[in-house]
């Protein structure tokens, strides 16, 4: 059984919750953007949470099946419907789970809402972890498919396809992407060499996000901090979610493929609760900060563990 | 020695040391980040050493964090044990002939010196590995000759292969992977920085001493083609 990419989109690779351990080394975790997507559509179509997925970001893909099984998408809205061999479409919705066809092809056209949709299987992706994760890593090429994004005429090649109950996912749990984002933080290691008048213009501007923006990180546009200091700064460990303003005065939040090191005073950084909206960030978005309390943070993450705890179990 | 802990972030906590970058400080975190490793396995998710800190990485659950500050405070508080780290001298062939190294005459030209100089001044020095990090497998190297100091360019490269040896302001060091990248390319070297597949996937550990030997085109190509 396989997956044939007849049109691999912008970005298709096969992602999960990505690596530990290895920053030492300088791997980053790497593993799905929008984690919270990517462990919902495992959930409808019966997987384990962290079983691997393709990411799918901004254009989507065309997939053929082989053989029937089912399939779930969650995240970024697409408009997707499926065509049978014999010219059928039926439209596809997201956040719930879908009985495809052998011969069946998904095509994604238009992106509506959101960057990045998760199309989670009813089978095993026969590729070998790395370093402990399936996730792609593309900037040393390794895991996921050949260490690469999918490309025209790959076949990704499952085992164990099953056909399960129809799962959807609870009104609560299913996700609107407005555009305009309130993303919470804590303080960083370098947020004290900030005066209080940057700190309140960091968290009074709206930052609309600027195209040049990635996985590695998301780089904003809005009036610039000034009056930095600019003493040069000892590299030191970059962990996800930290908010670095390099000399220009603009943001930039780093994110699952981030480098493990890095040497910008970081004035903030968004909670671990809320990374999987930068998943969903799309160039031209608004978003703006606001500051927590190391334990509220803690209490929002831990609520939000709970509640993918009870979901697996349910 | 002197440190603070500061909070990185809800799901992480950097050790941060007063003291000037040296090869003591580096042997320093590196015999805390093996015992953090030891005392926190299963709680702690990643450890970065870096020049003059320890980051911390676990779950963001109070429960966590708290236990893992308490701990901290009570290894810091006292001496740290002596610890044989087994450091290496690993050498690594460099061939700085021109098709390799296209910023070689320039950088000789503003460091006021001959291309021989240049090669004889970074080929001649053992170089402290101090992290690992930024990209998989680059190794921030300490010890570079002050006279081949050189700002980084203005305008990056858009494409620099893998193995790219390059020095950029007071630094050199190697490009793992092909990367855009801003260092004044001055050789290569054949062999592979960075392997995944491996149990050890890097080229070399902090705390050991790099070398680099030169080597021809001819070496190059021949070393390039030996599988590992």
């Amino acid at each position: 059984m396989s997956i044939e990419v007849i049109s691999p989109g912008l970005q298709t690779s096969i992602q999960d919750l990505g690596r530990q351990g290895h920053m030492h080394l300088g791997v980053a975790k790497s593993g799905a953007m929008d984690n919270l997507s990517m462990q919902l559509a495992n959930w409808l179509v019966g997987n384990a949470l962290e079983h691997p997925v393709f990411e799918i970001s901004l254009l989507g893909p065309t997939l053929r099946f082989t053989q029937a099984l089912t399939i779930a998408i969650c995240g970024a809205k697409f408009d997707i419907y499926l065509a049978s061999e014999d010219r059928k479409r039926i439209a596809v919705n997201t956040n719930q789970s879908i009985q495809v066809k052998a011969g069946d092809t998904l095509h994604f056209t238009q992106r509506l809402q959101g960057a990045r949709a998760y199309l989670a299987f009813a089978a095993t992706l026969d590729c070998a972890p790395v370093l402990n994760s399936y996730s792609t890593h593309f900037a040393a090429q390794f895991a996921g498919f050949k260490g690469r994004a999918l490309q025209k005429g790959d076949r990704v090649i499952l085992s164990h396809c099953e056909v399960r109950k129809i799962k959807t996912l609870p009104k609560v749990l299913q996700q609107h992407y407005s555009g305009s984002y309130l993303l919470r933080c804590v303080p960083s290691v370098e947020t004290e060499h900030f005066s209080e008048a940057q700190l309140t213009q960091f968290y009074s501007s709206t930052y609309v996000l600027r195209s040049d923006s990635n996985r590695m990180g998301l780089r904003f546009d809005a009036k610039p901090l000034t009056k930095l200091n600019m003493q040069e700064l000892v590299s030191s460990g970059l962990t996800q979610g930290s908010v670095q303003i390099p000399p220009s005065g603009l943001p930039i939040i780093s994110s699952v493929d981030g480098q493990t090191i890095g040497g910008y005073s970081r004035i903030a950084n968004v909670i671990s609760a809320d990374h999987f909206a930068l998943g969903q960030l799309v160039a031209g978005d608004k978003v703006n900060f606001t500051l927590l309390s190391q334990q509220d943070a803690q209490d929002i993450y831990a609520r939000q563990y709970m509640a993918l705890k009870a979901l697996s179990s349910s | 020695m002197p440190y603070r802990i500061v909070a990185n972030g809800d799901a992480g906590l950097s050790v941060v040391f007063t003291a000037q970058v040296s090869e003591k400080l580096t042997r320093h975190i590196q015999v805390l980040s093996r015992l953090c490793a030891k005392e926190f396995a299963g709680l702690v998710t990643d450890i970065i050493p870096a020049y003059q800190s320890l980051t911390l990485c676990y779950l963001p659950l109070a429960a966590h964090q708290q236990q893992i500050m308490e701990k901290l405070q009570r290894i810091l508080r006292h001496d740290l044990p002596e610890q044989d780290l087994n450091s290496q001298l690993i050498t690594i062939p460099v061939c700085y002939e021109q098709a390799y190294a296209p910023d070689l005459i320039s950088l000789a030209q503003a460091c006021d010196l001959s291309v021989e100089q240049v090669i004889a001044l970074h080929s001649n020095t053992d170089y402290l590995l101090h992290m690992l990090g930024f990209s998989p497998g680059f190794l921030y190297l300490g010890g570079l000759d002050p006279r081949l100091s050189c700002p980084r360019k203005t305008t990056p490269s858009a494409r620099v292969p893998a193995g790219s040896v390059g020095i950029g302001g007071n630094q050199t060091g190697i490009y793992p992977q092909q990367t855009p990248g801003g260092w004044h390319i001055i050789g290569r070297t054949p062999i592979t920085l960075f392997n995944p597949n491996l149990p050890s996937p890097c080229v070399a550990q902090p705390l050991d001493k790099i070398r680099f030997t030169a080597i021809s085109a001819a070496d190059f190509e021949a070393i390039r083609h030996t599988p590992t």
